[in-house]
């Protein structure tokens, strides 16, 4: 006998009875127990009255709607595409010139080199001053004369 | 019943969509829309929010094309993605239970249907008391039954591919099944 309560495969089994897809020794069988078992009967009458629950179309713009926002999508992720590989070469290059740009501020102006330079350069100045002035100091002295 | 022909088709034309054929999307799409619609709208009951979900489905379907791989029956992945997508709008709208819910809407939509075959105005009424008992019942089922009921009665979905939709063993899969229909059957007998 087949119950359908006391069967594992028992929704599976009223599936295949409702559509008659079981063989026929099993839709026989089925067909006089679901008659006789007041349980498996209400199983059955659950399954038509399911049938019931009609659906509503889909609505006519459904497709139109899914591409536009697959097109949107599609647009959003292209600019961000671009935009990486604009980015893309121009950022170790910015990074590089950052870069230059920050050792010079640090090293030239305050640099000990260039100090020493500035420094060497200040004492010539200032010995070819000195210069001058001992070529200009005998003048002087005549034109006192 | 809604019965989702060649799966291993549907395989091949996400992978044509994988490689960018467009066309194959679109045959996916014609093919899957309603069943997916259809079980959304099941499992929410309102026809909106059915179909914003199933944009939403679509959508990630589309998004995944690129690491899509075949290990599954197309239709097991793609309503394992549908159910997930109403799982948390359940759960959503549970949590803002007491927004309105369109149903009405749908009751005059489904009445008009029935208006082809001219019943009187009392066949009328008992058919949207029935049918609003029948969607009651669903609805107060847990929201895993409910979707196990609905793939297995609506879209012809076998325990296998539901275990696969919801993560389940085919044994836990059956006696979930069976529990569903029992409860059905105890709330609906007064309409037997």
């Amino acid at each position: 006998m087949i119950c359908l309560s006391k069967n594992e495969q028992g929704a599976e089994l009223l599936a295949g009875y409702l559509s008659k897809a079981l063989d026929a020794p099993r839709m026989t069988e089925l067909g006089r127990h679901i008659q006789e078992c007041a349980d498996c009967r209400g199983l059955a009458s659950v399954w038509e009255r399911l049938d019931e629950f009609a659906v509503p179309e889909v609505s006519p713009g459904f497709d139109a709607r899914l591409y536009a926002r697959i097109a949107s999508e599609e647009a959003r992720a292209s600019l961000s595409s671009w935009r990486h590989w604009l980015w893309r070469p121009v950022a170790p290059l910015a990074a590089a010139a950052a870069v230059v740009t920050l050792v010079l501020f640090l090293h030239v102006p305050g640099s000990p080199d260039s100090a020493k330079q500035a420094s060497k350069a200040e004492i010539e100045q200032v010995a070819q001053a000195v210069d001058d002035l001992d070529l200009l100091t005998p003048l002087a002295d005549t034109r006192d004369k | 019943m809604e019965a989702v022909a060649a799966p291993e088709r549907d395989a091949q034309l996400m992978l044509r969509v994988r490689e960018g054929d467009h066309s194959s999307f679109g045959m996916l799409l014609e093919r899957h829309r309603g069943p997916v619609v259809h079980f959304l709208y099941r499992m929410v009951q309102n026809q909106a929010v059915s179909e914003e979900l199933a944009q939403e489905v679509f959508l990630r379907v589309y998004r995944s094309r690129e690491t899509y791989e075949p290990t599954a029956k197309f239709t097991t992945w793609l309503f394992r993605i549908a159910t997930h997508v109403a799982l948390n709008s359940i759960r959503d709208c549970k949590k803002e239970k007491g927004h309105e819910s369109l149903d009405e809407e749908m009751l005059d939509g489904t009445e008009r249907q029935v208006a082809d075959r001219q019943p009187t105005v009392e066949q009328e009424m008992v058919h949207e008391v029935k049918l609003r008992e029948v969607r009651q019942a669903i609805e107060a089922l847990p929201a895993k039954q409910r979707a196990a009921v609905l793939m297995h009665k609506y879209e012809s979905l076998d325990y296998a591919q539901i275990a696969g939709v919801l993560g389940c063993s085919e044994s836990a899969i059956k006696s979930l099944l069976f529990r569903a229909y029992e409860t059905l059957r105890d709330r609906l007998a007064h309409m037997a």
